[in-house]
């Protein structure tokens, strides 16, 4: 396999003699340059990501100004001219992206036309918030979602299987904004088994600032009333995050370990009359991984996506009601922060399955 | 590699979970053809006692201004199904012809395109339809277009594997070698055999489209006032929490449509041969 | 779902209420039982309108009540009543002509770390509001301010100003602790850097000190205990919190917070649990525009089509969606200040003299575009249900109305720039006096925004003219009242109504009175 034929090389041209190159390469340092080259696409990437947040934020029809200022001062031309020359909203669009990027260069992600903080100091705020909610409704998700696939497996087309494949089609399914409505409805105003809206209490202060993760932060701090605080509160939005999670795990974790169990290796080791349960750890939960993993990582997309109509419904002053407020008053330094945030995240992600892969999978390490 | 989908359907069919399905989306389809038959108030008419609960003469309750949710519901039906069929058969359209020039002529077309579609994948679909949907200015065609953005590339990238599977196969450089242009053979020996799998694809996209454009009306960036959109009036839900039944109802809507229309695709994954549904599967998460 | 409110306006700054029967015990009555709330936090909950804590740069509603409890103003209003500016920093005397005011302070006051308010913070604080440039500059356009002695301030207008009284108690023209603000980088121009300081610092001598400040979740107060106001705050820690008008009634209901600012009409039905609800008239007027310009539409431009409307809008109607405490605003002056139009001058439907005035006009099978802010309410009430409304109210009159909503950034660009061919908004006060809705007259701010060019009527231009200069109640009322009529008579505005405002509080909260420039006085909130 790793050996192109003669054939196809003179068909690939040029790029194609340079991709081998590259190929050769690696199989010499392949952590290395896998790297490298992970580094290369994330900047070209990240560029992309700049540039397209900057045309469409400027091609949406209203003026910033509108937004940040009052009603009166916007009619106040001196006062206009002030905020454009702050904003560097008086040069034209060119000059202004390229001045964006020097900035960012140096770290400088601009001032927020609405916080009238620095995008950074909001970004700070606000990205640890969601990540303790996507991150607790992904493990949470791995968790159940991972069961159920295996349960789903092994019990294949008996009522089992039937009712999880129901529920697992239930969760994708399921409008994400309208289930948090209804979540919020029955467990906070009916039941009153959850609490309100927000990250913690009000009154509660919040733990010292190291991560910004109020569980961890707390649990560091030993304040251990605001970090069970802190767990209460992420527990509704978290699981309405989950539906859909856990709707994808159970098929993905389903047909990978049915495919699995289809194989000759595990058939040979029941064969040889080897424990159920060592068969099922040794050879098909690890391999079923690899496709679970991946799985995983697309779904942290999906509920970064998710978040946006969560948050708002729960209060949560996280990236994605961030993100609203910001695309909605075009606040173009935040929209850019975001729109940067978002795209590292995702580069993040996709860099951990990747190498999740090599440590689950050896084989992938060697190819 | 020919997919047997047509041969493995019957059995397939008789499954409880496509027989749902079928039967729910048959359901709807007759509301969406029937809907002013069917609906006993005009669902704009303001003429209903406001915010009054599920009763004789408004089964579902009524809005804030007094209007049938039942009615405004079964007329919600007109806007969502029709919009996510057009949705997915743009999206296998322009998805499905850029992904099979990027897998048939490969080089620079498929570094241009798969590049782009990174480039998508890289922010969350939400957001990013959120801010094309505002850039283009608020309403249903933009919506639409927004949702396009996000969701062609994962036709894209379906449709370039699995152009790039077949097209060194024999039949095709057979045809290349008959002195076929490339066009052409991309038409006659390529298209036809990626297009079982694709249709597959669009059908386990339905569902997805008609959440991502309830999702954008419930952000105010889609359904126009008063149309009776499912999203919108979930966003109006919102509004009053213990009038449950303004929001309860049409997100009951949204929900058996995109179920029903999973259950079918569900069904047809099944029948499809499992490396294909695999790649399938993987992608159409991706659009969500 | 987050209905943004206005980012924007500055007239949202002031939205709210009338002086109303609310006013339980203004300001001193909650200091006897203070003692009752002692180590107490009150919760208030809100919908954020806030972008920053600096009274330079605010003016904003949320950021109008933070200031109110962080910095004392040289004037004040008492309780609810804005009719009657009261001293607070200082005693104030006007000139016969209006263009002087002489300011005297008091003597005694001191900020939050012990040193005494002097003339030069004062003249400090208000000059940096001139030369920020920020949002509230304009309230002190075309005034100077000169320390005239150790305790005496000037403050001089090129032109008559009778309202500056009515404009100095704004939370905006807070006073500053000048020493502290310069040692953290404040300056009177715009070279200002004390912004970040002042958001996490307070530099005032108001009851509370800013203990922590988020323009997103929540702002925390406490107890400034050098304070030495009349008003004598009960609570020691006052925690406003950011939450959406629907989570706010759970909240309260719950016992989670204790007082609701933005509960609409339809929301305080059924609360339970021996809530207090407190309804008023808000002083924000609603109203529909109709483009005077031809070249935006021919349609809205006919004053017989102008006429179909304003006959053709079922005011009553409207009343039904607005709930308890709304009304009808019979001008676009609303009904609690000077020289508002009495209830019985109102508009009212007459739907037979509708279709007579739109067949008069010669317009056949009318079609107009509305925009409005899809994402704005007005006091909790969104305008999205109200042009829902209009739209089928107008359609009996045979006039098809094209609903156009947009998000306020983009929106408020188009009204701005007169592009609307009608437009459903709503002004609030930037202060509570009438020469603020001058702005309504041709070649005015709103005016132009209607397409109504100076000189298209030059005879209500010289009565605005004259308003604006005009000194002595009886007869600034007539003439105000006199420029509504011929407003109401040709004008391209349709005053619709004032909204209710409601606040929900805990049955054991007392001192509750809203204001129509800073809705709430934190301080003055005590507990049974």
């Amino acid at each position: 396999m790793s050996q192109p034929s003669a054939p196809s090389r003179a068909n690939k041209g040029g790029a194609g003699r340079l991709r081998e190159r590259v190929a050769a390469a690696r199989q010499r340092h392949p952590f290395a340059s896998f790297l490298t080259r992970r580094a290369g696409t994330a900047v070209l990437l990240m560029l992309g990501v700049t540039l397209v947040t900057f045309v469409l934020t400027n091609l949406v029809p209203g003026d910033p100004a509108a937004a940040a200022l009052g009603q009166r001062a916007v009619e106040d031309p001196a006062i206009v001219a002030q905020f454009r020359q702050h904003y560097g909203l008086d040069k034209p669009l060119p000059l202004q992206y390229v001045t964006y990027l020097g900035n960012l260069l140096q770290g400088d992600l601009g001032e927020s036309q609405q916080s009238h903080q620095a995008v950074l100091t909001d970004l700070r705020a606000a990205v640890p918030a969601t990540i303790e909610l996507a991150g607790t409704a992904i493990v949470l998700s791995l968790v159940i979602g991972v069961a159920f696939g295996v349960v789903a497996a092994l019990r294949q087309d008996r009522l089992t299987d039937q009712v999880l494949r129901v529920l697992s089609l239930l969760g994708v399914s399921v409008p994400t904004f309208w289930l948090a409505l209804l979540a919020f409805y029955v467990f906070f105003y009916r039941l009153g088994i959850a609490p309100g809206s927000g990250r913690l209490d009000p009154g509660m202060t919040a733990p010292p600032d190291v991560t910004g993760l109020y569980t961890v932060d707390a649990a560091l701090a030993g304040q251990w009333p605001v970090f069970w605080n802190a767990v209460r509160h992420l527990m509704l939005p978290a699981l309405v995050l989950t539906a859909y999670t856990v709707g994808l795990l159970t098929r993905f974790t389903r047909s990978a370990v049915l495919e699995v169990l289809g194989q000759d290796y595990v058939r040979a080791a029941r064969a040889k009359g080897l424990p159920g349960r060592t068969v099922l750890t040794q050879y098909v939960l690890r391999a079923a991984l690899v496709p679970v993993i991946t799985v995983a990582g697309l779904a942290f997309g999906a509920l970064l996506s998710g978040t946006v109509l969560v948050e708002s419904i729960f209060a949560w002053p996280g990236l994605g009601a961030y993100a609203y407020r910001s695309a909605t008053t075009l606040d173009l330094p935040a929209v850019m922060g975001v729109g940067l945030v978002v795209g590292v995240i995702y580069l993040l992600v996709n860099l951990a399955v990747d190498v999740l892969y090599g440590v689950i999978d050896p084989r992938v390490r060697v190819s | 590699m020919r997919f047997s989908v047509l041969k493995r359907l019957p059995s397939a069919w008789r499954r409880p979970l496509a027989v749902t399905g079928a039967l729910v989306t048959v359901f709807w389809l007759v509301v969406v053809l029937a809907a002013p038959l069917l609906a006993p108030h005009d669902p704009l008419a303001q003429d209903l006692p406001r915010l009054a609960s599920p009763g004789a003469g408004h089964w579902l309750g009524t809005d804030e201004l007094g209007r049938d949710v039942l009615s405004r519901v079964l007329y919600g039906a007109r806007i969502s199904i029709p919009l996510a069929l057009l949705l997915v058969a743009l999206s296998l359209l322009v998805g499905g012809a850029l992904g099979a020039c990027a897998g048939f002529f490969g080089r620079w077309v498929d570094e241009t395109v798969m590049r782009v579609a990174d480039l998508v994948f890289a922010f969350p679909t939400v957001i990013l339809a959120m801010v094309v949907a505002a850039a283009l200015g608020a309403n249903l065609q933009n919506a639409v277009l927004a949702v396009l953005v996000v969701s062609w590339p994962s036709y894209a990238r379906v449709t370039r594997g699995l152009v790039m599977g077949i097209r060194n196969r024999e039949f095709v450089l057979s045809g290349r070698l008959l002195g076929f242009s490339p066009w052409r053979s991309l038409r006659v020996d390529v298209l036809p055999n990626v297009l079982g799998p694709l249709l597959v694809l669009a059908t386990l996209d339905i569902g997805t489209a008609t959440l991502l454009l309830s999702g954008l009306s419930f952000l105010g960036l889609g359904a126009k006032p008063p149309a009776p959109e499912w999203g919108s009036m979930v966003a109006a839900g919102t509004q009053q929490f213990d009038k449950w039944w303004i929001g309860v109802y049409p997100g009951l809507a949204i929900l058996t449509v995109v179920l029903a229309f999973n259950f079918l695709g569900d069904t047809l994954r099944d029948a499809l041969d499992p490396t294909a549904a695999r790649t399938i599967g993987a992608e159409k998460e991706r659009v969500a | 779902m987050s209905r943004l409110r206005a980012g924007s306006s500055p007239a949202t700054a002031l939205s709210l209420l009338a002086v109303a029967a609310l006013t339980l015990s203004a300001c001193s009555g909650g200091s006897t039982s203070g003692s009752a709330g002692g180590g107490k936090t009150l919760v208030i909950d809100t919908s954020f309108n806030l972008k920053t804590a600096d009274p330079g740069r605010e003016f904003e509603p949320t950021g109008q009540i933070v200031d109110k409890a962080l910095y004392q103003t040289l004037l004040t209003f008492k309780g609810g009543d804005v009719t009657k500016p009261v001293p607070e920093l200082a005693t104030y005397e006007q000139s016969t002509d209006g263009k002087t005011l002489t300011l005297k302070l008091k003597a005694g006051a001191k900020f939050s770390d012990g040193s005494a308010v002097t003339a030069d913070d004062v003249v400090f604080s208000l000059n940096r509001v001139i030369g920020l440039k920020g949002n509230p500059s304009f309230l002190l356009d075309g005034v100077s301010v000169t320390k005239t002695d150790a305790t005496t301030i000037t403050l001089t207008s090129k032109k008559a100003n009778p309202a500056l009284p009515f404009i100095l108690p704004n939370p905006a023209l807070g006073i500053l602790n000048s020493k502290t603000v310069k040692a953290n980088g404040g300056a009177a121009t715009a070279a200002d850097k004390a912004e970040t300081y002042l958001n996490a610092h307070s530099a005032g001598s108001g009851p509370y000190t800013l203990t922590s400040f988020n323009t997103n979740t929540q702002v925390v107060l406490e107890k400034n205990p050098k304070y030495t106001g009349s008003t004598k705050a009960t609570y020691d820690k006052i925690v406003i919190r950011n939450v959406q008008a629907p989570t706010q009634k759970l909240n309260v209901q719950r016992g989670d917070s204790q007082i609701a600012l933005d509960l609409t009409g339809d929301q305080v039905q059924g609360l339970t649990g021996g809530l207090k609800v407190l309804s008023g008239t808000s002083s924000d007027v609603v109203f529909l525009l109709l483009n005077q310009d031809k070249k935006i539409s021919t349609t809205t431009s006919n004053a017989k089509f102008a006429e179909a409307v304003r006959k053709g809008v079922d005011y009553a109607g409207l009343l039904t969606l607005t709930g308890k405490g709304s009304a009808q605003a019979a001008g676009v002056i609303p009904s609690t200040f000077l020289g508002a139009l009495p209830a019985s001058q109102a508009t009212s439907r007459d739907l037979a003299g509708a279709k007579a005035a739109l067949a008069a006009s010669g317009i056949k099978n009318p079609s107009v575009t509305l925009g409005y802010p899809s994402d704005l309410t007005v006091d909790g009430l969104s305008l999205q249900t109200i042009a829902e409304r209009l739209q089928a109210q107008l359609k009996e009159v045979g006039i098809t109305v094209n609903l156009a909503p947009a998000p306020t950034t983009t929106e408020l660009d188009k009204y701005r720039n007169g592009k609307e061919e009608a437009g459903l908004w709503y002004w609030g006060p930037d202060y509570p006096d009438p020469s603020d809705y001058l702005v309504f007259l041709p070649g005015n701010l709103v005016g132009l925004r209607a397409g109504w060019k100076a000189g298209a009527d030059p005879e209500l231009t010289a009565q605005g003219d004259k308003a604006a200069t005009t000194i002595g109640d009886d007869a600034r009322k007539a003439l105000y009242e006199q420029i509504q009529t011929k407003l109401n008579a040709s004008g391209p505005f349709v005053p619709l109504f004032q909204p209710s405002h409601y606040t929900v509080t805990a049955a054991s909260v007392t001192g509750v009175t809203y204001n129509p420039v800073w809705t709430l006085d934190v301080a003055a909130v005590g507990t049974k």
